[in-house]
C-alpha cells in the first residue's frame, strides 16, 4: 500500500466524480451559484460593517477581506475535496451502508473520506483566491515566491485541520447512531474562522484560539501574508495540524471498532 | 364550519405529537443558535470599539436585534416545510390528500403552526438559561404601540415564511430536485431578511429598495418594531400595509402553482 496506489485510487474517484458532474450539469451550475452567493454574502457583511467603522479589532477593511478570503479558500477546498464524503459517512454509518467501504482496497478512513469530489466547490476556490489576490493588491502587498509558498502550505494545514474537525464532528455517529444534526456543530465552529484573532479576549480567547483551532487556521496564513514570516505562528500552526489530525485518526479508528453494521 | 375546523385541529395535534418527539433535537439546535451569538458579540463588539454608534444605534440595540432574530426565527421561521412538501410530491404521498376532502395548504399550515409552537416554546429554554449573561447587553423599548403593530406583523411574517416555503415545495411538480433552489433562496433571504446584518445599515438607496421586497417582511420588519429599529408609527403602519399586500400575493402565487402543478402531476400505483 504505497503512495502511488492511493494516488491511483484517488484519481479514479476524482474521474468518477467529474463524469457524474457532467451528467448533472444543471445541478452543478445551481450549486456553484449557491456557493458563490454565500461567499458574496460574507464579503457584503464585511463591506457593510466597514461603511460604518474604519477598523475592527485593529484590522482595516482590506485586511479583513484578506482574512475572510483566506477562510473561504480553506473552506472551498474542504468542500471540494472532502465535504460530501464525510457528510455521507454519518448517514452511511447509521444506515449500515458503511460496509461498502470496509471491503475496499485501502485504509478505511482514506476510502470513506475521499470518495467524492465536488467540482463546484473547487471552481469557487478560484473566486476565493481572487478575493485574496484583490485584497492583497489593495493593501499594496508584494509577497515573494517564498511568502506565497508559505501561505499555500498554511492553507493546506488549514484544510487538514478543518478535515480533522469535520471527522471529529461526524465520527460520534459510531457511538450514538441517533445523533442527527451533530454535523451542524461544525458550521457553528467554522463561523469563528472569519474573525480576527485580536478580537478574542478572556474566556473566548482560551476557547477559540488556544483550545479549538478555528481562529488560528485562517488568521495564521492571513497574518503571514500581511506581516511576513513569524516562526511562532508557523510553528504553532504546523504543531496543531499534527495534533488535530492524529486525534481525528485515533478517534475514527476507535469508532470503527464499535461499528456493528446494520441488518436489513 | 366546525367540522372543517376539527379536521385541521386533528392535523395540528398530529403535528404537535410528531414534533414533540424531536424536542431534544430542537433544544440542542436552540442552544447552538445561541453559540452564533458569541460570533455576533465578538464581531460587532470589535466594530463598536472603533465607533460607539453604528447606523444610529448602540451596541446594546444591535445585540438585542440579533437575540430577537433568533427567538423570532424559532417562533415563525419555515425550517424544512419546503423540503417536506417536495418529498410528499416526489414520493406520491400527496395522492392521499387529493382523494380526501382536505385542503393541502390548510393541512400543511396546521402542521407548520404546531411545529412552531414546539420550537417557539423550546427556544425560551436557552433564553431563560442564558438571560443572566445576556441581560447587561439587552435593551428593549416598551411602547404599547409596538405590541399593537408588532404582533400582527409577526403573524403576517409567519404567513410569508410559510407561503414562500410552500411555493418552493410545489416547484417539485416541475423539477426533480429543488434543494439547490431552496438553498439559493435561503442565501437571498438571509441577506435581504436582515439575518446577516440589520438592513438599516445598508446604503440608503438599497435599504429603500429592500423595503418593497417580501424578504424585508419575513423577519426584519417585526424584529425591527420590537427592538426599536423602527421608531416612527407612520412608517410602521405603511410597512404593515405593504406586508399585507405581500401576504396576499404570495398566497395567491401558491394557489396558482398548486392548480397548475396538479395538472402536471401523475399519480402511479395505489
Amino acid at each position: 500500500m504505497n503512495f502511488a496506489h492511493y494516488a491511483r485510487i484517488w484519481l479514479t474517484s476524482a474521474r468518477y466524480s467529474i463524469v457524474r458532474t457532467l451528467m448533472f450539469r444543471g445541478d452543478f451550475f445551481i450549486w456553484a451559484l449557491v456557493e458563490l452567493f454565500w461567499m458574496a454574502v460574507n464579503l457584503l457583511m464585511v463591506s457593510v460593517i466597514y461603511q460604518h467603522t474604519s477598523t475592527v479589532a485593529g484590522w482595516t477593511k482590506y485586511e479583513m477581506m484578506l482574512l475572510v478570503g483566506t477562510s473561504l479558500l480553506i473552506q472551498r477546498y474542504l468542500m471540494g475535496f472532502f465535504w460530501s464524503s464525510i457528510f455521507e459517512m454519518g448517514r452511511n454509518i447509521r444506515s449500515g451502508n458503511f460496509d461498502f467501504f470496509l471491503a475496499q482496497p485501502g485504509n478505511v478512513m482514506f476510502m470513506a473520506t475521499t470518495r467524492k469530489l465536488d467540482p463546484d466547490g473547487l471552481m469557487n476556490s478560484f473566486v476565493a483566491l481572487g478575493v485574496v489576490v484583490y485584497s492583497a493588491r489593495q493593501l499594496g502587498l508584494h509577497p515573494s515566491v517564498a511568502d506565497i509558498a508559505l501561505y499555500a502550505l498554511m492553507v493546506a494545514c488549514g484544510v487538514i485541520i478543518h478535515y480533522s474537525m469535520l471527522v471529529l464532528c461526524i465520527a460520534p455517529a459510531f457511538w450514538i447512531t441517533s445523533a442527527q444534526g451533530i454535523e451542524g456543530s461544525y458550521f457553528t465552529l467554522s463561523e469563528f474562522s472569519r474573525l480576527p484573532r485580536a478580537a478574542f479576549k478572556g474566556l473566548a480567547q482560551v476557547a477559540f484560539v488556544w483550545i479549538l483551532p478555528v481562529v488560528v487556521v485562517s488568521n495564521a496564513p492571513a497574518s503571514t501574508l500581511l506581516h511576513g514570516f513569524d516562526l511562532r505562528v508557523v510553528g504553532w500552526l504546523l504543531g496543531i495540524t499534527l495534533v488535530w489530525f492524529t486525534v481525528a485518526v485515533i478517534f475514527f479508528h476507535r469508532g470503527l471498532r464499535r461499528y456493528t453494521s446494520a441488518s436489513s | 364550519m366546525l367540522a372543517t375546523l376539527n379536521k385541521y385541529r386533528a392535523a395540528f395535534s398530529v403535528g404537535l405529537q410528531s414534533n414533540l418527539v424531536y424536542r431534544v433535537n430542537f433544544a440542542i439546535r436552540g442552544f447552538f443558535s445561541f453559540f452564533h451569538l458569541i460570533v455576533v458579540f465578538i464581531l460587532w463588539g470589535s466594530a463598536y470599539a472603533g465607533s460607539p454608534v453604528i447606523g444610529g444605534y448602540s451596541f446594546a440595540q444591535t445585540f438585542t436585534y440579533f437575540v430577537a432574530l433568533i427567538v423570532v426565527q424559532f417562533m415563525i421561521g419555515a425550517f424544512n416545510e419546503d423540503y417536506q412538501i417536495s418529498e410528499e410530491i416526489r414520493n406520491g404521498l400527496i395522492n392521499q390528500f387529493l382523494l380526501k376532502p382536505v385542503n393541502y395548504f390548510a393541512y400543511r399550515f396546521s402542521i407548520y403552526l404546531s411545529a412552531r409552537l414546539v420550537t417557539g416554546l423550546l427556544i425560551l429554554l436557552p433564553l431563560v438559561v442564558l438571560f443572566p449573561l445576556l441581560k447587561a447587553h439587552l435593551t428593549v423599548p416598551l411602547d404599547a404601540w409596538r405590541l399593537g403593530i408588532g404582533l400582527p406583523a409577526l403573524a403576517m411574517s409567519a404567513c410569508i415564511q410559510f407561503g414562500i416555503a410552500y411555493c418552493f415545495g410545489l416547484m417539485s411538480f416541475w423539477f426533480l430536485e429543488i434543494q439547490g433552489l431552496v438553498i439559493l433562496s435561503m442565501a437571498i433571504e438571509s441577506v435581504l431578511g436582515g439575518q446577516i446584518f440589520p438592513l438599516d445599515l445598508l446604503p440608503a438607496w438599497l435599504f429603500r429598495i429592500s423595503q418593497y421586497l417580501p424578504y424585508y417582511y419575513q423577519m426584519y420588519f417585526p424584529v425591527a418594531i420590537f427592538t426599536g429599529r423602527i421608531n416612527d408609527l407612520t412608517a410602521a403602519l405603511t410597512g404593515l400595509g405593504i406586508q399585507a399586500c405581500w401576504v396576499v400575493i404570495i398566497l395567491g402565487v401558491g394557489q396558482v402553482l398548486w392548480r397548475r402543478g396538479l395538472r402536471l402531476h401523475t399519480a402511479v400505483g395505489g
